[in-house]
Order: structure tokens, then C-alpha cells, then sequence
């Protein structure tokens, strides 16, 4: 479990270092936000199956929901503005990040799946939110671009605090 | 048949009696009409906010309530109104009718807060 954590953290670290080293451009920006999202959906789906308590399953499903509305709007802009998302260290990190999450969720069941889930998730909104604030946003040169992630960033708060308050309650 | 034309003709001639009073009607004072219409408010929930936050409403006005953001939202004042979810894009609509002030939320992201106020 301790293990996924650190890949979140290793993989969004890398997003926030990458300031230093190089901003990234819209096209990865655009890439990154997809890329978030797609993860946190595939989780939320695992979640709603192997959730054990309504709430647990609620929140999975929550996640697809929201995760996919912001995903459509993000593919709708980039379209706009005929941008190609462009594959990136971040993203590959935050793929490879997700689909350890998924493996390792798919071995758990009951409340040890319950508890692995929503611990991934509140570091996972956590980092995701670091992000946006210290790399995504200030990097992003589009103004639409930075429209988008502004908007969705209250989500990702709201996300945060359901998924602490599911936390507190295992 | 013949009762028939009667009533055809009984008809034309309320029709013509009322007329004089419909015209009037129509061209009564238009403020008056439109002080006792209840009116319609609208609220916009964008980037999880509801705009505006807090809404003055008279009995009998209707409230509507369009989601901008690409995911489902709520209106709920627990025990009092209940929107359930409101897809992006979409709408839901509330006649207010007791006064009081109400404090709503968004039951899936509850850091989303307003108050319709209804005097």
C-alpha cells in the first residue's frame, strides 16, 4: 500500500521537478489532465464493483462520473483548439502509477479493499492538487487551458474531503 | 340543428359583449400586471459554485438552477428541497412557497454552499 503512494508521489513530484528543469507545454498539460483523470476512473470502476459498503461504491462511482465529464470537456477543448496531447514522463509515470493501484486493488477484497482504495485516493487528490498548483497552472500558456483546470480544481478539493471523511470513518 | 345555430348564436354574442372588456384589459397598465406576476430567477453553478450565492426570492417565484459544469451537481436543503442530481447542462426548477431562509448544498461535493431566501 505504502508502495502506491510513493508512486503517486514519485510520479506528480516528477510533474512539480519538471518546473525546474522544463515547463511543460499545453500539449503535455492537455495529456496530463487526460491522463489523471483516465486513472482515477479506472480505479472508480474497480471501486463501484468491489466496493463493499454503498458509500465505498457511491464514491467509485462518483469518480467515473465526474472523472469522464472532465475529460469530455478537456477532449472537446483541445479539439477546439487543435491540439494534439502530447505523451510525457508525467503521464507515463501517472499510467504506470495507476495500473499498480489497479493490480494491487484487484489482489484485496472487503474492508482491506475498502481501506486500500480510499487511502489511494486521498493521496492521489492530494497530489493531483499539488500539481495543478504548482505545475499545471503556472505552466499553462493557453488561457482556455488554464480556464479548464481552474474550473475542475474545486472538484478535485471536493473529492479530497469526501475521501478523507470516508477515511476517518475505517 | 336549431339548437345548435342558437347556441352558435347565444356564443357570438357573449364574445362580442366581452370584447370591449378584453381590449381594456390588454391595454390596462402594464406595471400593475407585471407586480403581481411571480417572477423567475435563475442560478448558475459554474466551476461548483452557485452564482449568485445567496438569492432573495418572493413567494410563489419560480427558481431555476442550470449546471455549467461537466458533471452532475445538486440542490438540496436537507428535509426542506431535494433537486437529486442535475446533469451537466441540465436544469431543475423550484416554486418557492414558504418563507424562510434556506440553506442548501451539493450532497456530492459539500463544499458547495448557497441560500435561497424567501421573503
Amino acid at each position: 500500500m505504502k508502495n502506491i503512494g510513493i508512486v503517486v508521489a514519485s510520479a506528480l513530484f516528477l510533474a512539480a521537478g519538471s518546473v525546474a528543469a522544463q515547463a511543460p507545454n499545453d500539449a503535455q498539460i492537455a495529456h496530463i489532465v487526460v491522463t489523471a483523470n483516465q486513472v482515477d476512473i479506472d480505479a472508480g470502476k474497480l471501486a463501484e464493483k468491489m466496493g463493499s459498503t454503498k458509500a465505498v461504491k457511491d464514491f467509485g462511482k462518483q469518480m467515473v462520473t465526474d472523472h469522464s465529464g472532465v475529460n469530455k470537456q478537456a477532449v472537446a477543448l483541445v479539439t477546439k483548439l487543435k491540439v494534439t496531447p502530447e505523451d510525457n514522463p508525467t503521464s507515463q509515470s501517472l499510467k504506470s502509477g495507476g495500473q499498480e493501484n489497479v493490480k494491487n486493488l484487484k489482489t484485496l477484497k472487503g474492508k482491506a479493499f475498502d481501506k486500500a482504495y480510499i487511502d489511494h485516493e486521498v493521496a492521489y487528490h492530494q497530489q493531483v492538487l499539488d500539481a495543478v498548483d504548482k505545475t499545471l497552472l503556472p505552466s499553462a500558456k493557453n488561457e482556455e487551458l488554464k480556464a479548464l483546470i481552474t474550473k475542475v480544481r474545486p472538484a478535485f478539493v471536493a473529492h479530497l474531503e469526501h475521501a478523507k471523511m470516508l477515511q476517518s470513518k475505517m | 340543428m336549431r339548437t345548435r345555430r342558437y347556441r352558435l348564436a347565444l356564443a357570438l354574442i357573449c364574445a362580442g359583449a366581452l370584447l370591449p372588456f378584453a381590449v381594456v384589459f390588454a391595454a390596462g397598465p402594464a406595471d400593475a400586471a407585471s407586480a403581481a406576476k411571480p417572477a423567475t430567477h435563475r442560478v448558475v453553478i459554474d466551476g461548483l459554485k452557485y452564482e449568485p450565492e445567496t438569492l432573495t426570492v418572493r413567494r410563489g417565484d419560480t427558481i431555476v438552477w442550470t449546471n455549467k459544469d461537466p458533471f452532475p451537481h445538486t440542490v438540496t436543503a436537507p428535509g426542506k428541497f431535494d433537486s437529486h442530481d442535475i446533469a451537466a447542462n441540465g436544469s431543475w426548477k423550484y416554486v418557492a412557497r414558504t418563507a424562510g431562509d434556506y440553506a442548501y448544498i451539493c450532497t456530492l461535493h459539500p463544499n458547495m454552499k448557497g441560500t435561497l431566501r424567501i421573503e
